[in-house]
C-alpha cells in the first residue's frame, strides 16, 4: 500500500498532465470517403474479411472460415507487428461487416476492446465508405502513461482509417 | 398474479388496458458518455426532448424511487452526479475517486450504491445528505448492480472475478459470491426477487442465478460481448455489443427465441414493466430503439447525443 502510495507520488511529481487522468471510457472514431466507383466494385474488394492487403500497413492476410460469422485472420504488418481478428457479423446485401481485435499488442495499436464495422453504400454511381472503430485506450486502469491515453488511441486510430480509406480509393479509382 | 408496484417502479403510471395492465413509464433518460450529456427521450412520440450536460463522461443510471431524481455515474471525473429529473438541471455532485460505474437505487431507504471498478468496494450513498455512509467489499472489478424487489438484497456483478456477491443490505454484510460465466456486466433481477440474469462479456452468454439458493441454475448462450439484461412477457433480451443484436430467450426454458438485429454496440436495455416495451441504447449509432416484446421487432427509434450507455435503470 505504502510501496503503490509512493509510486504514484512519484508519477504525480514527474507528470503534470495527471490532472486531467482517469478512468477509461470507450472512444469512438468513425471516418468516410467517396470512391468514383459502383457499390459491387468497391464491395468487391473491401468485402473480403480474408484479404485486407488494400491497407497500406498490412504485408499479409492469413485466416480461416472465409467470411462467416466467427472467420478469424492473422494480420501481419510491414512493421512486422500481428494483429488477429475475428468476423462478428456479415452482410453482403447491405455491403457492410462488423469484425473485432482478438489479439494485439499495445506498442502495435495503443487500444484494448476494439471492434468495428466497415460499410459500402451506393452514392449514385459512386459509393461512400465509412469505417466506425469503438475502442479503450491501451491502459485500461486509471492514470494512464501518457504513451497508453485516450488521446493516443484516437490519433492511431484515426490516422489508420484515413490512411487506409484513402489507399483504398487509389487502389479502385487506379484500376489495379 | 402481478405486483405492480415492484415491476417498473411506482413512478411509472399503471394504465390499464383490456385483458392485460401494465406499468408505463413515459421517460427514457440516456448517458451519452462521449457526448458528457443526458438525453430524455419522450417515450409516447419516441422523441428527445431535452438533452442536459453532466461532465466526466457519464454512464451508470439509477433512478429514486420516486422517479424524480437520476443518479448518474461519471467515471472520468470519478463523481456521482445528481440530476433532478423533472427540472432537467443537475442538483449536485460528489466525488467519489476510484472508478464509479455500475449504479442501482434502493426502492425506499434513501440511499444509491455506487460500484467501484478499482477498489472492488460498493459506496453506500445516502441521497439524504449526498455523502458516502459505507464501504461495502466485493469481488473485483464490480460493475453492474441491482437491489432486490424487497430492498433485502443487492447483488454485484463482479466482472473480474467471474462471481456475483449478494450482500445483505441493512447489515452490508456480503452473504455469498456465486460463480457465473466469464466477466458478468450487467445484472438483473426479476420483479419477484426470485432469479438474476448477469450478461457474461467473455463467455457470450447469460448466467440465471437462483438468489435464494445462491446458485447459478441455467445458462444461455448469446451474441458477442453481451452487456446487460431486461426481462419482458417470460422473455429475456439481451443486447450483444459487438453481435450488434438482442437475444431474446424463452425465461422458463431459457432457449433461445430470435436474435433481433438492433444497432451498432446496443449497451444499456430496460423493459417498461413486465408487460411492456423494451429499450435498448445504442451507443454506435447514437439512439434509442424500442422493442415490442411480443412481436420482437424494432417500433421506433430517437436519435439522441454521442455515445449513450444508460448502464442501469433508465425509465421513468
Amino acid at each position: 500500500m505504502l510501496k503503490r502510495l509512493a509510486i504514484a507520488v512519484a508519477i504525480l511529481g514527474s507528470l503534470p498532465a495527471l490532472a486531467l487522468a482517469h478512468g477509461p471510457s470507450r472512444q469512438k472514431v468513425t471516418e468516410s470517403i467517396e470512391i468514383n466507383a459502383p457499390v459491387d466494385k468497391v464491395w468487391a474488394v473491401v468485402g473480403n474479411f480474408q484479404d485486407i492487403n488494400w491497407l497500406p500497413i498490412v504485408a499479409k492476410t492469413e485466416g480461416t472460415g472465409g467470411n462467416d460469422v466467427n472467420a478469424t485472420r492473422k494480420l501481419t504488418l510491414k512493421n512486422g507487428g500481428i494483429v488477429e481478428e475475428q468476423l462478428d457479423k456479415y452482410d453482403a446485401e447491405e455491403h457492410t461487416y462488423a469484425y473485432e481485435i482478438t489479439k494485439v499488442d499495445v506498442k502495435v495499436l495503443p487500444v484494448n476492446d476494439y471492434s468495428a464495422h466497415i460499410t459500402v453504400t451506393a452514392n449514385g454511381d459512386k459509393s461512400t465508405v465509412e469505417w466506425k472503430g469503438a475502442f479503450y485506450r491501451g491502459y485500461m486502469l486509471n492514470d494512464p502513461p501518457p504513451e497508453l491515453s485516450d488521446e493516443v488511441a484516437l490519433k492511431a486510430v484515426t490516422g489508420l482509417y484515413k490512411d487506409g480509406l484513402a489507399a483504398l480509393k487509389k487502389k479502385i479509382e487506379g484500376g489495379s | 398474479m402481478r405486483n405492480f408496484a415492484r415491476c417498473c417502479a411506482a413512478f411509472c403510471v399503471l394504465a390499464l388496458s383490456g385483458a392485460g395492465s401494465a406499468a408505463r413509464c413515459s421517460e427514457a433518460l440516456t448517458t451519452n458518455q462521449p457526448a458528457d450529456s443526458l438525453s430524455f427521450v419522450d417515450l409516447a412520440t419516441m422523441k428527445a426532448v431535452a438533452e442536459i450536460k453532466i461532465g466526466g463522461k457519464p454512464a451508470g443510471i439509477a433512478l429514486s424511487p420516486d422517479g424524480a431524481k437520476a443518479y448518474v455515474t461519471a467515471p472520468d471525473s470519478k463523481e456521482l452526479v445528481e440530476v433532478d429529473a423533472v427540472s432537467r438541471t443537475v442538483t449536485r455532485r460528489l466525488t467519489l475517486g476510484g472508478g464509479p460505474l455500475g449504479i442501482a437505487a434502493h426502492p425506499t431507504r434513501p440511499e444509491v450504491y455506487v460500484a467501484d471498478w478499482y477498489a472492488h468496494k460498493i459506496f453506500v450513498v445516502d441521497t439524504k445528505t449526498f455523502a458516502v455512509i459505507a464501504d461495502i467489499p466485493v469481488g473485483q472489478s464490480p460493475s453492474g448492480l441491482a437491489v432486490t424487489p424487497d430492498g433485502r438484497l443487492l447483488l454485484s456483478a463482479d466482472r473480474d472475478s467471474d462471481a456475483v456477491s449478494i450482500i445483505d443490505i441493512a447489515s452490508r454484510a456480503r452473504l455469498a459470491s456465486v460463480a457465473v460465466g466469464k466477466r458478468p456486466f450487467g445484472i438483473t433481477v426479476d420483479s419477484d426477487g426470485l432469479r438474476a440474469y448477469t450478461a457474461n462479456v467473455k463467455s457470450d452468454d447469460v448466467t440465471v442465478i437462483d438468489i435464494a439458493a445462491r446458485k447459478a441454475v441455467g445458462k444461455v448462450a448469446t451474441g458477442r460481448r453481451p452487456y446487460a439484461v431486461a426481462l419482458a412477457r417470460g422473455r429475456g433480451f439481451v443486447t450483444d455489443q459487438y453481435g450488434g443484436t438482442v437475444t431474446v430467450f424463452d425465461l422458463a426454458t431459457l432457449r433461445p427465441l430470435k436474435a433481433i438485429d438492433a444497432c451498432d454496440h446496443p449497451e444499456g436495455i430496460q423493459a417498461d414493466g413486465a408487460e411492456g416495451n423494451v429499450y435498448v441504447a445504442c451507443w454506435g449509432d447514437d439512439f434509442l430503439l424500442r422493442v415490442n416484446p411480443d412481436t420482437l421487432t424494432v417500433t421506433g427509434k430517437a436519435v439522441v447525443g454521442d455515445g449513450p450507455r444508460a448502464f442501469g435503470k433508465f425509465l421513468r
